[in-house]
């Protein structure tokens, strides 16, 4: 495992501290920080995976309360059928998400980033919460109930504290791909919008690898660096809050 | 009631969710080479796959698509299950620096991941096949595994492990009869994430499928787009395989449902 | 378990081994994809035993994306033996010296490669590989213009002919980009050079060679004007969105748009190709033995093999892109009197084709042909082309951006001061 994450990591890193010709050179970081397209790109990428991610948890949560609740849902097989559409390839999946649009007379564009967006990463969301909400211990929500909580407030207090880990393996699995995706991006927007995946891809294939690397490190840290913040107090609150 | 609300919720995403498959289920049915638009209805598209009138390289490519699917979904649920709890078992900063390490595949573009094993590979001089194409998808699946496992290894008792093993367990039988069956679902789930982003996968296989021919669905389908439009008659296969999984889905529904109802008749 | 994934892993290995151990007798062919007539491909190995007494097989891998390819190539030094790349990455790679000679001897076995039509051959010489001729070390193989598929209901022909259509109020959010920097850079240069070109003062090599600051500057103030019409820089799928009337002007490839008239046909929708008069870009695939390949005989002769007449109208059929074959034979199997109006081909076929009836998208009039130049490797200065693509294409983020992530970063920190709040509390207590 190390060889296989570690490695590449440290292969992207040299490619991204040098040129074409193989020298030393911090020119790609200039090069992204100076070139306002490139950052504003960013912005951008960054503001559709946030938007993306929420949706998906506001969409995805319930789903998964609704499914791992024994009552409401007694078939596990409904919980597949959610991951099912995913096995279509992705851009047979996504052609056809503009064949729908055309269909009901809806523009492409922004909307139809989001929709696809959302589409695509909903199951990547939905799963973690729920594994998380099958295994509950119900007795944890059957105390509460006896000590006399409404059920608004069970659902509240314990809950959704208790899934907490789960929906944030959903937003780690939603939000990162979605910043570096392109394909969506690319056929919903008919590449008016751009995202930051469309960019590394762009300069890939024109043989500027090093550019793509440095862009990607940059993504790497920067959203390495907010995970490691959230994290911590994530951990934090599970040392302490365990007792709840 | 509030069973119907909830019903309704959970359909009404599924309808929105298939809708897009649904397109290519009715479009599959005319001869038109773009999707979307209607020449008549027809079944030769269908003709074409069952009458052979279809060439090798698609064919081949989806078996190759489910085989690497597979075979790499498996491997990295083995390796996922192994490293989530190595990792729950860390603690502090080593755990931080793990989980860190864990999320870096997941990040990074996939593009990038595949132009960085392809050096990789290159520089061990390592002949790039299907052997490549596995390790690399394995490689970034397993923190996805990972990733759905260790959620239900941090709700799982934390004395339970120690509490088998005082109880006579080998460390072994702690392990497969105690912690593995905890935390199935997470095992589970993480297979079925490992198997679908391996079948979606495209910018990875590129980049490790090496010269030996091999071209799995996605690498074909992106380079068929590229020229003349893509072959119409993915949509009858697409239309035929998904069918197939969800009639299996169902059987197996119909089936676990019997069986659940007379372990209720036998209490 | 371990000892399962050992013999998985075992098993697997001796499937890839088994593979690469008959080199010598397996032709390692590296080409786009729905670029050739498959069936040719099983039929080469006949060919080739019927002329050499050789036994081969075949290991037919596809690509999407030129520069990938020649990464491939250049960097992993796979052995192919025989590629498919187009002009200006022809171009590269003579530069960089990947390629090896053509040889053109096959003994008894006639020489196809000659029917290449002279004006093929004529731009290959154009290819600057530092001192080495292009047609020494590539055959071409499919060949094409650049221009403007539209829709005949809404745009008229007269229109089309010039590029300054597209920046016409009239076409708003109604013209399709091929997002593709290099032949859209190269079509407007030529274009937008045009009286120089009349008058002699430049000619289409010194255009194209040409990606200074001042040249990318002319270029993109066009693209600017433009901009505002512009429903969306396609990338493969324009073609598509034209049969279904979501745009009416695609700046699309002549095979494409070949395609998408057939397409468009059948359900009703009239689409037509015109390259603008002002001049455009022609562009080639040619078939080249990179420096790594370990067949090269099996690699010349499927080389020659391609080039046989019949098998070139073949490929055509196939494929619906125009071969670089000339010559009578191929002539004969397009010319239809009753579709096409007669047009002069002298360029292509020959002094007899001064006034053919075959098709005028496939193969332009030669009023058209003296204005397109071809596209090269721009070295460096590609790094440059990308940069004005993208101010061109623009940027998205607005205030909104930057609201919802100091939103995000503000619910964040929010959150975590909330819980160190809680633990606080609690500990108090």
């Amino acid at each position: 495992m190390l060889m296989f994450v570690v490695l590449p990591l440290v292969m992207i890193a040299v490619y991204a501290f040098t040129d074409a010709a193989g020298t030393l050179t911090l020119d790609n970081f200039r090069r992204f920080f100076t070139t306002s397209e490139d950052l504003n790109t960013f912005a951008y990428s960054i503001e559709v995976a946030i938007i993306t991610t929420i949706l998906c948890l506001i969409i995805g949560y319930p789903a998964a309360w609704i499914l791992s609740n024994a009552r409401l849902n007694r078939s596990k097989v409904t919980v597949m059928l959610f991951i099912l559409p995913m096995w279509i390839n992705m851009l047979i999946r996504t052609l056809a998400t503009v064949a729908l649009f055309d269909f009901l007379h809806l523009p492409l564009g922004e909307g139809a980033l989001i929709f696809g967006m959302v589409y695509n990463f909903l199951p990547f969301m939905i799963y973690p919460i729920y594994n998380t909400l099958d295994k509950l211990d119900n007795s944890y929500i059957e105390v509460a109930k006896d000590l006399g909580a409404s059920p608004f407030k069970v659902f509240t207090k314990v809950t959704i504290p208790l899934s907490m880990h789960g929906v944030m393996s959903g937003v780690m699995m939603v939000f990162m791909p979605t910043v570096s995706t392109f394909a969506i991006a690319e056929l919903l927007t008919l590449n008016k919008v751009k995202l930051l995946g469309t960019t590394i891809q762009e300069n890939v294939n024109n043989g500027m690898w090093n550019y793509g690397a440095a862009v990607a490190l940059i993504m790497l840290l920067i959203i390495g660096v907010t995970t490691i913040f959230s994290d911590k107090e994530d951990t934090r609150a599970n040392e302490t809050g365990g007792l709840l | 009631m509030k069973k119907f609300f909830a019903q309704a919720y959970v359909w009404i995403l599924l309808v929105i969710l298939y809708a897009p498959i649904l397109i290519i289920a009715i479009y599959s049915f005319t001869e038109a080479k773009v999707l979307g638009n209607w020449t008549g209805f027809s079944f030769n598209l269908y003709r074409n796959v069952f009458g052979g009138g279809l060439n090798n390289s698609l064919i081949r490519a989806i078996e190759n698509t489910l085989m690497i699917g597979v075979i790499s979904a498996v491997l990295s649920t083995l390796l996922g299950t192994f490293s989530a709890i190595g990792i729950h078992n860390l603690h502090g900063r080593k755990k931080k620096a793990m989980t860190f390490l864990n999320d870096i595949p997941m990040l990074n573009p996939d593009i990038i991941t595949g132009i960085s094993l392809f050096v990789l590979f290159v520089a061990l001089g390592v002949r790039q096949g299907y052997t490549t194409v596995i390790l690399a998808h394995v490689s970034f699946c397993t923190p996805y595994v990972i990733l759905s496992i260790l959620p239900k290894l941090r709700q799982m008792p934390e004395n339970l492990y120690e509490a088998a093993l005082d109880l006579g367990a080998s460390p072994r039988q702690a392990m497969r009869k105690v912690i593995i069956p905890q935390i199935k679902p997470g095992i589970v789930s993480g297979l079925i994430l490992a198997f679908t982003l391996s079948i979606d996968d495209f910018a990875v296989t590129l980049f490790t499928k090496g010269n030996g021919g091999l071209e799995t669905l996605s690498t074909y389908i992106y380079a068929d787009a590229r020229k003349g439009g893509l072959t119409p008659e993915i949509r009858p296969i697409m239309t035929i395989i998904f069918l197939t999984v969800l009639i299996l889905l169902i059987i197996i529904n119909l089936r676990s449902a019997k069986a659940n109802s007379i372990k209720s008749d036998k209490k | 378990m371990k000892k399962l994934v050992a013999t998985v892993l075992a098993l697997l290995s001796g499937v890839i081994l088994c593979s690469a151990a008959d080199r010598e007798h397996t032709l390692k062919i590296y080409n786009w994809a729905d670029y050739i007539d498959e069936s040719l491909l099983e039929e080469f190995k006949g060919w080739y035993k019927a002329q050499t007494g050789e036994d081969v097989e075949i290991i037919y891998q596809l690509f999407d994306v030129n520069e990938i390819m020649l990464s491939k190539i250049e960097l992993g030094h796979e052995d192919f033996d025989v590629v498919c790349p187009s002009d200006y990455i022809i171009e590269r790679m003579l530069r960089q010296n990947l390629l090896l000679e053509i040889e053109t001897d096959f003994g008894d076995t006639p020489n196809y490669i000659g029917g290449i039509a002279p004006y093929i051959r004529g731009k290959f010489d154009e290819i600057e590989g530092s001192g080495k001729n292009a047609n020494d070390y590539a055959v071409g193989y499919m060949w094409g213009t650049t221009g403007l598929l539209y829709n005949t209901k809404y745009v008229t022909r007269e229109e089309v002919s010039s590029w300054n259509c597209l920046k016409d109020p009239r076409f708003k959010n109604k013209i399709f980009i091929k997002d593709a920097f290099r032949d859209v850079y190269t079509a407007l240069t030529i274009a937008l050079h045009k009286d120089q070109i009349d008058a002699g003062e430049l000619s289409l090599e010194d255009i194209t060679f040409d990606a200074s600051d001042e040249y990318i500057r002319l270029v993109e103030d066009f693209l600017n004007e433009v901009k505002d019409n512009v429903l969306g820089w396609e990338a493969d799928f324009g073609k598509e969105q034209m049969t279904k009337e979501k745009a009416w002007i695609n700046l699309d490839w002549s095979g494409d748009a070949q395609w998408a008239i057939e397409e468009a046909e059948k359900v009703g929708v009239s689409l037509d190709y015109e390259v603008p008069h002002e001049g455009s870009i022609v562009w080639f695939d040619g078939w080249v033995i990179p420096k790594y390949a370990k067949n090269i005989k099996a690699a010349r002769y499927f080389i020659n093999f391609l080039c046989k007449p019949e098998n070139a109208v073949r490929n055509m059929d196939a494929i619906g892109y125009v071969s670089a074959v000339g010559g009578e034979e191929i002539l004969d199997s397009i010319i239809d009197t009753v579709k096409y109006a007669p047009i002069d081909a002298r360029y292509f076929f020959g002094e007899e084709a001064g006034a053919v009836c075959i098709n005028p998208i496939q193969y332009p009039d030669a009023s058209i042909m003296k204005r397109c130049g071809m596209m090269h490797d721009n070295g460096d200065r590609t790094e440059a082309l990308l940069k004005m693509w993208s101010r061109v294409k623009g940027d998205n983020a607005g205030m909104f951006t930057y609201i919802c992530i100091a939103a995000a970063l503000v619910a964040i920190a929010l959150l975590a001061l909330l819980s160190r709040r809680k633990k606080h509390g609690r500990r108090r207590k």
